[in-house]
């Protein structure tokens, strides 16, 4: 990550304008024991209280680390009750990024999203129909499958 | 002039900098060797 995502300068841009980044050594084992981390790279999305919205392990390339983290950013605003702003990120991540696999986990959330808002369940719906439309093979689609029991 | 990441390494000033701008912490946990 150190040598090819992190310097990509759109990569420095996105963390810049949308977190507070935060580099901890794995050589700190009470972090990484706070935080059960057991493996390096892991990536976490924090709340203010140091609520976990989001945990990936493993490398990411600049434009899925993107992709990744602006849903990520969305599940942070769904955790924090920002609904309308989580559904923006929702939207962005579906609209810029249609072709990554953080697409199919947007889609999925910004039913929830338009659910919380509403409390009306026919966003669910939909969601499970564009789910599988869209991603067929995405397990965010079989993690839907209840949602097609709800009346259109 | 190329923009860098300018990470913090102090979690309570992670936290104090979220709450005041709203914004989530990204938390990278890195071996550097």
């Amino acid at each position: 990550m150190g040598a090819v995502t992190y310097p990509d300068e759109r990569v420095a841009k996105f963390l810049s304008l949308n977190f507070v980044p935060v580099q901890i050594q794995s050589a700190n084992t009470a972090l990484m024991q706070r935080f059960a981390v057991s493996w390096t790279p892991t990536l976490l999305v924090l709340d203010a209280d140091l609520r976990e919205h989001y945990r990936a392990v493993g490398f990411f390339a600049p434009d899925d680390l993107i992709a990744t983290l602006l849903a990520a950013k969305g599940k942070w605003a769904l955790g924090t009750d920002q609904f309308v702003e989580a559904r923006a990120l929702f939207e962005e991540v579906i609209s810029s990024h249609p072709d990554k696999d953080a697409a199919a986990e947007a889609l999925f959330f910004l039913g929830v999203a338009k659910y919380k808002m509403s409390h009306d369940p026919k966003p669910l719906r939909e969601t499970y129909d564009e789910l599988k439309a869209r991603f067929p093979q995405s397990t965010w689609t079989k993690q839907a499958d209840h949602y097609r029991l709800i009346s259109k | 002039m190329a923009i860098e990441i300018c990470w913090l390494d102090d979690l309570a000033k992670a936290q104090e900098t979220a709450r005041k701008v709203n914004k989530p912490i990204f938390l990278d946990f890195y071996n550097p060797q």
